[in-house]
């Protein structure tokens, strides 16, 4: 296992490389100087601040500058927006207020789709199972937007307004345990409604699927409840698909919902993210994702791992 | 082209015409491609959605304004312009080029609109009287009286240009006073055309490299895994918004083409890993294995042998990546780097959002909008599962 995880790293080294290459490429199109300077600078400010950006040095230089940040873990360049802090305390402040909200909501959806998708193909093709399917479908049609506009609307302002004081936070945020319900227990909720669809269908698929497999007729053949049936065998045989699905959301739990955070005024990750873009701070950008493609490609290994340790069948090579 | 007209004959392609819900979004569908070519044969120009065509925030399905607003309409804006042209130096002329939305002024002598202009004043100097005209129904003749009085400073609307004006008031106007209706069609559009653009390219490309990579395999295998993994290593929403960014001050900033390049780029990835995968289990057949022995070139093969066997695939990840198009163009034009300077679903989701509209309980634009889009979604989701069940029944 251990040559195997071992080849795959190396494998993964050209990716990253390209990785950082490909964004500080694209950011690299715009001119973040003249937007910092104003309309008042002269040639001179302008080179001064190219300078002290380091953007001065040819891109190859940067580039290098860079890989060896991230390969010796030093996250002290200093964000260019916000004097006096690094990329590392941005990210580690960021970071936990996203995972407070994209943590509980895949927890919550995985749970629920599971079993909504365990309902729906054990009574498949009957009415009951149609109308799961039904409400997944129009579920997915509707723009997450629309979610979001109108659980705030509902969820926030009008409860407010009918029980006479906030029950959830319209916008804004603090951080401590106490305060996590009122501020996240909404985006919570609709990120879950919101992913619902998707996942009961993958799932309700996977399920569907373990139903038609001998095993299930054996077991059924051999006169083990129907209960049994359902969570012992098919339920341990569905898990390498929920397990892959699962594992390749994990990364993305700490990008944040840049929608759902942009919304509610949560400054995690996503937030962080889009306004970084917005205005150039080329570290901030770089800095994150070249965490999360790090998280993504271990994840991607770790995924294959545990295939092997749940199906015995599987090889690693 | 020929493949799929092929397909569609097939056994798997009648389960798909027997479906009675797929055959609905195939109607669906039809109806909104159609729109699409009304508004770009210039049924709906960029004109039509920007004009001003009455009081903003007016309600949909012909509702009237609240007293107060019918004052506030019949006094202010025609009115004034009315005004400023009675008072300007070359009378004549000037009213000639007065105009709000589709109205024009009366063909009157100046005279005769003086007096009408006094009558208004006086009207409404009389309702000005009144505290608040919400609650007292008693000026409502009076304002009824106001607004007849204003209206005869308008030139009659001909039949078709009243059509048109009522057309593009039945569903309400924005926060500027423009038509909710018309900006929701020129949407439509937007959307097929993103949609359209993105999804041809994505597949045919994501095709293109999967079939070469899991033919061929060695190295031509390894550099597109590669070029794939580095692409999906990527947060797909900062890819998304750094490529749209990358174009901001660019001549093409105000077209479609980032939107385009920023789709295009991220989107083959899913079709291509798919076409791979089926492309690996085809060149195992016995009949690949004989178009080989009988010499065949490996081009041959792939245009003859395996990419026509992958056509449903194809249109399958077609019709999903038509959806993951006009889902993401709203999120990105509502995160402003999307549609610019033309009407979209995002714009107007995001206008209805920055200017108070659902916390003011006024639905009009959001619904419509949402409304649109939400059916046209549905259509192309129904019609995926159709061709999923159809043509790749064991697909999890």
């Amino acid at each position: 296992m251990w040559a195997f995880v071992i080849r795959k790293l190396v494998y993964n080294i050209p990716v990253y490389l390209a990785i950082i290459m490909l964004l500080m490429v694209l950011l690299r199109q715009r001119d973040p100087v003249a937007g910092m300077l104003g309309k008042n600078a002269t040639e001179q400010d302008y080179i001064n601040k190219r300078e002290e950006l380091g953007l001065n040095v040819p891109f190859f230089v940067q580039y290098g500058k860079l890989v060896k940040s991230i390969v010796t873990l030093d996250f002290s360049q200093k964000v260019w927006n916000e004097p006096g802090v690094t990329v590392g305390e941005k990210l580690w402040t960021a970071v936990p207020r996203s995972l407070a909200l994209t943590v509980p909501a895949l927890a919550i959806t995985t749970v629920i789709s599971i079993f909504i998708a365990m309902l729906s193909a054990f009574y498949r093709g009957r009415w009951i199972d149609r109308l799961l399917v039904f409400f997944a479908v129009l579920g997915m049609s509707v723009s997450f937007l629309v979610y979001i506009i109108f659980g705030q609307y509902f969820g926030a302002y009008k409860l407010q307004q009918w029980v006479g004081s906030p029950v959830f936070s319209i916008h804004g945020y603090e951080s401590g345990i106490w305060n996590w319900p009122f501020y996240m227990l909404l985006p919570v909720l609709i990120s879950v409604i919101v992913a619902m669809g998707y996942d009961t269908r993958f799932y309700r698929a996977v399920m569907v699927e373990e139903t038609q497999a001998d095993y299930i007729t054996t077991a059924r053949a051999k006169g083990a409840p129907q209960s049994k049936v359902m969570f012992v065998h098919m339920l341990r045989n569905a898990m390498i698909p929920i397990v892959t699905r699962v594992m390749i959301t994990l990364p993305f739990l700490v990008t944040g919902s840049i929608l759902l955070e942009e919304f509610f005024g949560i400054p995690g990750m996503g937030y962080v993210l889009l306004s970084a873009i917005r205005n150039n701070d080329f570290p901030v950008v770089e800095g994150f994702t070249a965490v999360f493609a790090g998280l993504f490609i271990l994840s991607i290994i770790a995924t294959d791992i545990l295939y092997a340790i749940f199906d015995p069948r599987v090889r690693l090579q | 082209m020929s493949a799929i007209g092929k397909m569609m004959a097939t056994r798997e392609a009648q389960k798909l015409w027997r479906n009675k819900s797929a055959l609905l979004a195939i109607v669906v569908i039809g109806i909104y491609l159609l729109t699409a070519l009304f508004v770009m044969a210039g049924g709906i120009t960029r004109d039509t959605c920007d004009s001003i065509v009455g009081s903003n925030k007016l309600p949909g399905f012909f509702q009237q304004d609240s007293p107060e607003k019918r004052y506030e309409n019949a006094t202010t804006k025609f009115l004034s312009k009315i005004k400023r042209a009675l008072t300007a130096e070359d009378v004549t002329a000037a009213l000639k080029e007065v105009k709000l939305g589709p109205y024009h002024a009366a063909d009157k002598s100046p005279a005769e609109l003086e007096t009408l202009v006094a009558k208004i004043d006086t009207l409404a100097a009389e309702l000005d009287e009144s505290p608040n005209l919400d609650i007292d129904p008693s000026i409502l003749p009076k304002l009824a009286e106001l607004e007849a009085a204003e209206s005869q400073l308008k030139a009659p609307l001909s039949p078709w240009e009243q059509f048109v004006h009522n057309a593009s008031v039945c569903l309400g106007t924005d926060s500027q006073g423009r038509s909710i209706f018309f900006r929701g069609i020129y949407s439509i559009k937007i959307a097929i055309q993103i949609g359209l653009v993105t999804a041809l390219f994505s597949v045919a490309l994501g095709a293109f490299l999967g079939a070469a990579a899991g033919y061929f395999g060695g190295w031509v295998d390894h550099v597109v895994v590669w070029i794939y993994t580095t692409f999906s290593s990527i947060p797909n929403l900062v890819l998304l918004v750094v490529l749209a960014y990358a174009f901001t001050n660019s001549a093409a900033k105000d077209t479609l083409l980032p939107v385009y390049i920023a789709f295009g780029a991220t989107f083959w990835i899913g079709t291509c890993r798919v076409i791979r995968g089926e492309t690996l289990k085809l060149k195992e057949m016995e009949y690949v294995h004989a178009a080989q022995t009988a010499g065949f070139g490996p081009i041959h093969i792939l245009l003859r042998y395996i990419i026509p066997n992958t056509a449903h695939l194809m249109l399958i990840n077609f019709s999903l990546l038509l959806i993951a198009a006009i889902k993401s163009e709203v999120i990105l034009s509502y995160l402003g780097f999307g549609v610019k300077n033309q009407p979209s679903w995002g714009i107007m989701i995001r206008d209805a959002g920055n200017n108070g509209d659902v916390v003011g309980g006024f639905f009009w634009e959001i619904g419509f909008a949402t409304a649109l889009m939400f059916v046209l979604v549905l259509a192309f989701n129904i019609l995926s599962d159709a061709l999923q069940d159809a043509f790749d029944p064991k697909h999890v």
